[in-house]
């Protein structure tokens, strides 16, 4: 592999600054030199901690063991996942809303974040628009592989066709198709825009293939006005456009439930009760790659404390938000006139799915306030464990939309009780998140996960700003 | 269906069923009555459509699973309500339910199918394209009855062990696996006494073609017809029973036993049940 | 033809292209570039076969042997496949109906696992043989030669009619024997010796759609009795209007007890008492005061309201009720059935049953003679248990030299203390004629694989003759899928051709015998057409009928030394449950176990499908902390089977209940090693009068094995319509049936 050359700046120059003060009013020490930013990060794509390895092997096998089961399903059918009438969709529905969740905060830290010029963003918006990208393609997976003929799947996409055979465009899959097509293009094209200053410096610094691959995706950057002036204005008409189609996406994808009449999912909150769960669960990720990504690359100096603290606020607050929707959700059920609907709240509560309710109740509500207490926000391992928490809340949300609505529909006869997903459905779950955690880490090796121009930006804006304060 | 077609005529592709007198000028709406205080629950009409349709035996283990492809399932209820003492008797007897597709004017699988797979057929069907349908199962996800059934293996490879498989009816395909099926109404029938009556230049009479389930029951209890046809006897029992096709909640005189299930969803079946009557001072 | 040649497609090509044309389509794709290639898939129709056109389909008549009500079918034929039956429309029995058992016939043609070559033995073991090797075997006992006569050879079958019950008798007369010996496990004998000796029929029409109020003991006329499918047709009509009502009293509720407008668990072997109480009662309105002599109606004092109900553990307020009810609605039909019957005093309990229709005057009005037959040579043997039990007699006095069986499996349903297994093995030759190996087949020493049902000759008369007479004809819907497969005709034709050439030997085979008969018969019917016409038109319709002709009971008689004792059972310390094993109306006695469609169609009344099970009230199991899926040792006196428990309410709550049919060692895939057989548990209680198995009277006790499985079953965790308006029950006062169309 070729390497990156740029390490004249001593290494123990890093223990200094890790150890360094950074005021409390400051996101990011303003005295790092803009040549040691290029510095740390590209050595990100070089040498991160042998940790990475091990990770990066372990989705590699965990992802391997997912298209293990898919193959043994793709032969045998979909019955070797237990699904059965009437639980059709099983894990697998689960798992896709929980990964189209996970793209939502991307978006949401590096566009709205950046519309409203907050700056904290900065470090870390690159990674979370990265997360978005996988995670959707992660979903885009579970799409196809709950197919029954996942080799037709190409009939959902109006492709043209001689005998003008449409999909049906009255179908919220359709939507979805069409939906996550959108947003995953308009977030590769965000990702990638965001990121073509620093393909140049990462142009400017390497040899061999990966110079051939950098000067080709940086599109000439010469970090000219003219090509900075524009590039500022496409990236706000990006971020501009991405905001509005985030929120649709998810929405969208509620539809799936809310358009149709099974008690549990005929509920008009749907949509924002969904944005809110996939706001909530993209931030608990964000801060699980956070403190990961700040271990395996060295990254104390730019995944700074104080921007994990900003990061846990606005978490705490959008499951706040996601909470009172909930609550929002069973009291229409509970104050409305429809007996079903009744009937089906409760059995979630007290079924045989009870465990999976109240383990969301627990992960979910409870957990997001341990946030208030200053160790769990500044001790790593312990928020590492409470973000993992909420995350799997989140996951347990799903599954407790689908399969207790299915168990517990409206026609009695066919109900189910103790319906358990077989091996082959774990297996593919775990192997999603080995597809997603091994395309991230390949992708944090290969493309600089901090947006270098812009922490730049940050260090001179913040010493500016100091100044600014001291004059005052 | 072309893109001028689709762009001139965007309101005729609008699901707007039902309306009054929709099938008034049509040749047919396929329709049925299931008469539940004649129905025994003896399963003959199950087995007449495992043996018209090509159902396949799932044997015990899929059973258990939830994998069985009975297009028509008895239910066997013993009450109406929520719950029951543990010494109920009972004394009047159970209650028996043929429940198979109820071929809903405004099918909720319909509009949820990503592919256009199962659509309204014009003479009042809910048809399953198998050849289409690419297994989403949304269809099934979204129907109240849950009456449809998913191929989660390839059956044909252990269904008919030789020489079962020469009883398979030439007229109805064996479907593979991932795809949905469900009940029919026995289109293959129907479809061939539209083309012999077509031949001859006149419509389907009434009692010329009928379902496997119907032509099964001993006790009559299964009617099958035309609704178009004011004079077939399905059109007589729904006129008289009071039951209008497009209307959600039916204004009948009390002792009229005719009701469709779940008509509060607005799914508009084609399938009325004539209420099981008991003597309750027996 | 050269310069046809040249076009590059010849006439004979063509032709192979119209042939393929079907095909063609999808085998383009499949890189077959010429109109040869694919040709091996085609069937060429330029000679077809009679009938044969393509895709169209085919229906002729013939007659159900699934059980002895013997509808009318039709059978779907195309490309000479049978596919499917449907009911026969000229039946007076099917009505043009079919029941899911009947269906299933197409199954055992089909069957993976049916017998396609002969099988004889060679040591321990059956091994495949040739027609040859196997006749052989056989005529070494019974050919031209054989000195066996009169007791030392055995036909065993079950219930036959028809010419197939002539022929085995002509058979045996050949031998100087009539050692037909019919035997069925599930006979109907007790009854039909009841209404021998009261009416003078054992099986008088019992008219249904007449009758207002049914009161049925047992009686399952809608599952598993003598006529489902007529019967269902007769209840259809007994529900229209004006509505008759139906009550239902036995200790399992059956098919029947489900549809009833009222059901009443009894305390099994006491259903007689019950009546009697419901006689005692009756007799006490004027009206019905006549009706029986003085000493009966003193000898019925002993049946008060309270006695009986402390025995029938039924409360004896419904006794009132249900006398007012009788009073009310006229005319009524007292029906008694197995569960009744099948008891130690299962006499008595018909007896009493049948005394209740004479007080209610119903003899004439919904008890009516039946038709008589004019050829009674082919009425239904009576086929009971009592036959199994002289034939062990015979077979341990070991007299028995030949012993050929057809249609039963006794090895499989005798109970286990009658080890007909062990005297049968002396016998030097046993020949089994099935088209499935079955536990009896395999102890055989020759088994001869026969035509399944849909591909044989024969006549049938059903038992149950509610419409005149019907002769069933049943002819191949299909030309025979094995070869080496032979009508059971042809076996005993071929033997008596041997043995008497003056007689048989101008019949070719089993079909011109058939036809000759039917011919022969062409009087009775005043036919004016010609034989072949005649022949033609039977087949056509696929039944002889007799028209009804009216005619009287003459005599009812009252016996009261024949009514049920007024005694209560005493309890049994050891054995604390009644064990009422179930009659599903598919599997019946176990023969149809090896048929899919059966196994998969889930039991109405539990949904069960493929398994046995234990049913029992969910009260007893709330005290005994049994729950649904326990695994049950089930233990009587003659031994103990293990099965799942299903809590059942339509169960009396001292009874428990396992389905017959399953439990079989040897039977084909589909039935081999699934659940358990409950014949094993009964045990030695005959009925006092006719000697007759009471099937019902066994007493177990039920122990939890500490295991747990999932019942298979298509019902859910509830069973409750959970406030849906799923069936709607209207009262039947409320309803206006007669304004329906």
């Amino acid at each position: 592999m070729s390497q990156m050359i740029n390490h004249d700046i001593p290494d123990d120059h890093e223990i200094q600054i890790e150890k360094k003060f950074i005021p409390k009013d400051l996101d990011i020490d303003k005295d790092i030199s803009w040549a040691r930013i290029n510095k740390d990060v590209l050595r990100s794509l070089d040498r991160p901690r042998p940790i990475f390895w091990v990770i990066f092997f372990a989705a590699l096998a965990l992802f391997s063991f997912g298209v293990y089961c898919e193959k043994y399903q793709y032969d045998n059918g979909l019955g070797v996942a237990d699904l059965n009438n009437p639980q059709v969709w099983g894990l697998y529905i689960a798992t896709f809303i929980f990964w189209i969740g996970m793209g939502h905060s991307g978006t949401l830290l590096s566009a709205l974040l950046h519309i409203i010029h907050a700056d904290w963003r900065k470090p870390i918006y690159r990674y979370a628009e990265a997360m978005t990208t996988f995670s959707l393609l992660t979903a885009a997976l579970f799409v196809l592989i709950h197919l029954g003929r996942v080799w037709q799947f190409y009939y959902v996409v109006a492709y043209p066709n001689e005998r003008w055979v449409w999909p049906n465009f009255s179908s919220p899959l359709v939507w979805d198709a069409t939906a996550i097509g959108t947003y995953l293009t308009s977030s590769l094209l965000f990702l990638y825009t965001g990121m073509v200053p620093d393909l140049a410096i990462c142009r400017d610094n390497a040899t061999g293939a990966r110079k051939k691959l950098y000067t080709f995706l940086s599109l000439g950057w010469q970090g000219t006005d003219r090509q900075w002036s524009t590039f500022r204005v496409t990236y706000m008409t990006l971020a501009c456009f991405l905001m509005p189609l985030a929120v649709s996406v998810h929405s969208i994808v509620s539809t799936d439930f809310a358009v149709s009449q099974n008690p549990g999912w005929h509920i008009t909150s749907f949509p924002p009760y969904f944005v809110a769960g996939a706001l909530y669960s993209g931030c608990a990720v964000i801060i699980t790659l956070f403190i990961l990504l700040r271990y395996v690359f060295r990254f104390e100096a730019y995944m700074t404390m104080p921007i994990l603290n900003k990061l846990i606020k606005m978490t705490f607050a959008i499951a706040m938000v996601w909470n009172y929707l909930n609550l929002i959700e069973y009291s229409t059920v509970w104050y409305g006139d429809n007996m079903i609907a009744k009937q089906q709240l409760l059995d979630k509560m007290t079924g045989t799915y009870a465990p999976v309710f109240w383990g969301m109740v627990f992960c979910s509500t409870v957990m997001p306030f341990t946030l208030l207490i200053r160790f769990v926000r500044t001790h790593l391992p312990t928020l590492m464990v409470v973000s993992l928490i909420l995350n799997f809340g989140m996951w347990l949300e799903r599954v407790q939309i689908i399969t207790p609505t299915f168990g517990h529909s409206q026609y009695p006869w066919t109900w189910t009780s103790g319906w358990w997903p077989s091996w082959v459905q774990f297996g593919i779950v775990a192997g999603s998140f080995g597809w997603f955690t091994m395309l991230f880490m390949l992708y944090c090796k290969i493309f600089p996960t901090i947006s270098m121009y812009e922490v730049k930006e940050m260090v001179h804006d913040q010493g500016k700003m100091l100044k600014a304060k001291k004059v005052a | 269906m072309s893109l001028n077609n689709l762009i001139k005529n965007w309101t005729s592709f609008r699901a707007r069923r039902p309306y009054l007198d929709q099938y008034k000028n049509a040749d047919y709406k396929w329709a049925m009555v299931i008469d539940l205080d004649a129905c025994t629950g003896c399963n003959a009409c199950t087995t007449a459509c495992y043996a018209e349709n090509n159902l396949p035996v799932v044997g015990k283990e899929r059973f258990e699973k939830g994998h069985a492809m009975h297009w028509m399932r008895i239910e066997r209820y013993w009450g109406e309500g929520e719950s029951v003492p543990v010494d109920m008797v009972p004394d009047k007897g159970a209650q028996f339910l043929p429940m198979m597709c109820q071929q809903c004017e405004a099918a909720p699988c319909e509009v949820v199918c990503p592919v256009g797979a199962t659509h309204h057929s014009a003479d009042g069907l809910n048809t399953q394209v198998y050849n289409r349908c690419v297994g989403s199962r949304y269809c099934s996800a979204n129907c109240p009855y849950k009456v449809r059934y998913f191929n989660w293996w390839q059956y044909a490879d252990f269904a008919w062990p030789n020489p079962l498989e020469l009883q398979l009816n030439p007229d109805v395909s064996v479907r593979s696996k991932g795809v949905m099926e469900k009940c029919t109404f026995c289109v293959q029938r129907l479809r061939e006494s539209m083309d012999h009556a077509k031949t001859d230049g006149r419509l389907v009479r009434d009692g010329e073609v009928t379902t496997a389930c119907a032509q099964a029951c001993p006790t009559s209890a299964i009617t099958f017809g035309n609704l178009a046809n004011p004079q077939s006897q399905v059109a007589k029992v729904w006129k008289n029973q009071q039951i209008a096709l497009e209307k959600d909640e039916q204004k009948k005189d009390e002792n009229m036993r005719g009701y469709r299930i779940f008509e509060e969803f607005r799914t508009y079946p084609s399938v009325v049940y004539l209420e099981r009557v008991r003597d309750l001072e027996a | 033809m050269a310069t046809e040649k040249k076009m590059g497609v010849d006439r004979r090509d063509f032709l192979k292209v119209l042939g393929i044309s079907g095909a063609a389509a999808t085998l383009a794709g499949c890189g077959n570039t010429s109109i040869e290639s694919g040709a091996e898939k085609v069937q060429a129709y330029v000679q077809p076969e009679d009938f044969v056109v393509p895709g169209n389909s085919v229906f002729y008549a013939s007659t159900c042997t699934q059980c002895p009500s013997h509808c009318g079918v039709m059978g779907r034929v195309r490309e000479g496949r049978v596919l499917k039956l449907e009911g026969n429309p000229n039946s007076t029995i099917s009505k043009g109906k079919i029941c899911g058992l009947g269906q299933a016939s197409v199954q055992i043609q089909y069957n993976p696992d049916r017998l396609t070559t002969p099988m004889v033995r060679n040591g321990d073991s059956l091994v495949p043989a040739t027609w040859d090797q196997a006749m052989t075997v056989i005529k070494q006992g019974l050919g031209k030669d054989s000195v066996i006569s009169g007791e030392e050879i055995v036909f065993l079958t079950g219930t036959t009619s028809g010419h197939q019950k002539v022929l085995i008798n002509n058979f045996l007369n050949n031998f100087n024997s009539n050692n037909h010996i019919a035997y069925d496990a599930l006979s109907n004998h007790v009854g039909e010796t009841v209404r021998e000796n009261v009416y003078g029929y054992s099986n008088p029409v019992q008219k249904i759609k007449d009758a207002k109020l049914i009161i049925s003991f047992g009686n399952d006329f809608l599952g598993s009795g003598l006529s489902p499918v007529y019967m269902a047709t007769q209840y259809a009509h007994f529900r229209k209007a004006p509505r008759g009502t139906l009550v239902q009293i036995e200790p399992r509720m059956t098919l029947t007890g489900g549809n009833a407008d009222r059901w009443y668990p009894i305390r099994p072997g006491t259903e007689g008492i019950f009546a009697l109480g419901l006689a005692n009662a009756l007799v006490q309105h004027p009206e019905y005061d006549k009706a029986i002599p003085d000493e009966v109606k003193q000898a019925l004092q002993a049946y008060d309201k309270r006695t009986v109900g402390e025995i029938t553990g039924i409360n004896p307020d419904a006794i009132t009720h249900l006398v007012g009810m009788m009073w009310e609605r006229t005319p009524t039909l007292i029906l008694s059935g197995a569960t009744a019957e099948g008891q130690k005093q299962g006499y008595q309990n018909a007896y009493a049953i049948e005394l209740l229709n004479v007080i209610l005057g119903n003899v004439g009005k919904t008890i009516t003679a039946p038709t008589e037959n004019p050829f009674p040579q082919m009425n239904p043997t009576n086929a009971t248990y009592q036959a199994l039990v002289n034939l062990n007699e015979q077979l341990s006095a070991k007299k028995v030299k030949a012993c050929l069986i057809m249609g039963v499996n006794p090895i499989y349903t005798e109970p286990t203390f009658v080890g007909i297994a062990k005297n049968l093995k002396q016998v030097p030759l046993k020949v089994a004629m099935v088209t499935q190996l079955d536990e009896t087949a395999e102890l055989c020493d020759v088994v001869l694989p026969l035509l399944s049902p849909v591909e044989d000759f024969g006549t049938y008369v059903a038992e149950y003759q509610p419409e005149g007479v019907e002769i069933g004809i049943q002819q191949p819907l299909m030309e025979k899928l094995h070869p080496h497969t032979k009508s059971f005709g042809d076996v005993l034709l071929t033997l008596l051709k041997e043995r008497d050439p003056k007689n048989y030997s101008h019949y070719p085979d089993y079909y011109s015998y058939i036809r000759e008969a039917v011919i022969k018969s062409k009087p009775v019917f005043k036919s004016s057409m010609t034989d072949d016409d005649f022949w033609d038109s039977t087949l056509m319709n696929g039944v002889l009928h007799i028209p009804v002709k009216e005619s009287e009971i003459k005599e009812v008689k009252i016996n009261i030394a024949d009514l049920p004792k007024a005694e209560k059972a005493p309890a049994d310390v050891n054995y604390p449950f009644y064990f009422v094993p179930s009659i599903k109306a598919d599997l019946r006695d176990g023969r149809h176990a090896n048929l899919p469609w059966l196994q998969e169609s889930p039991d109405p009344m539990t949904t069960v499908v493929w398994d046995s099970w234990v049913e029992i009230n969910p009260k007893t199991a709330e005290e005994m902390q049994i729950r649904e899926g326990d695994v049950l040792e089930v233990q009587s006196s003659m031994g103990s089977v293990t099965a799942q428990a299903y809590l059942f309410p339509g169960i009396q709550p001292n009874t428990v209940s396992i389905p017959f049919g399953q439990g079989h060692t040897s039977y084909g895939r589909y039935a081999t090693n699934r659940g358990v057989n409950p014949f094993k548990l009964i045990n030695p209680i005959t009925d006092e009068k006719t000697g007759e198995l009471a099937l019902f009277a066994t007493k177990v006790q039920i122990k939890k094995t500490g295991d747990n499985k999932k019942i298979v079953k298509d019902e859910g965790p509830t069973t409750l319509q959970q406030g849906r308006k799923l069936v709607v029950t209207m009262a039947a006062d409320k309803a206006e049936l007669s304004k329906e169309v």
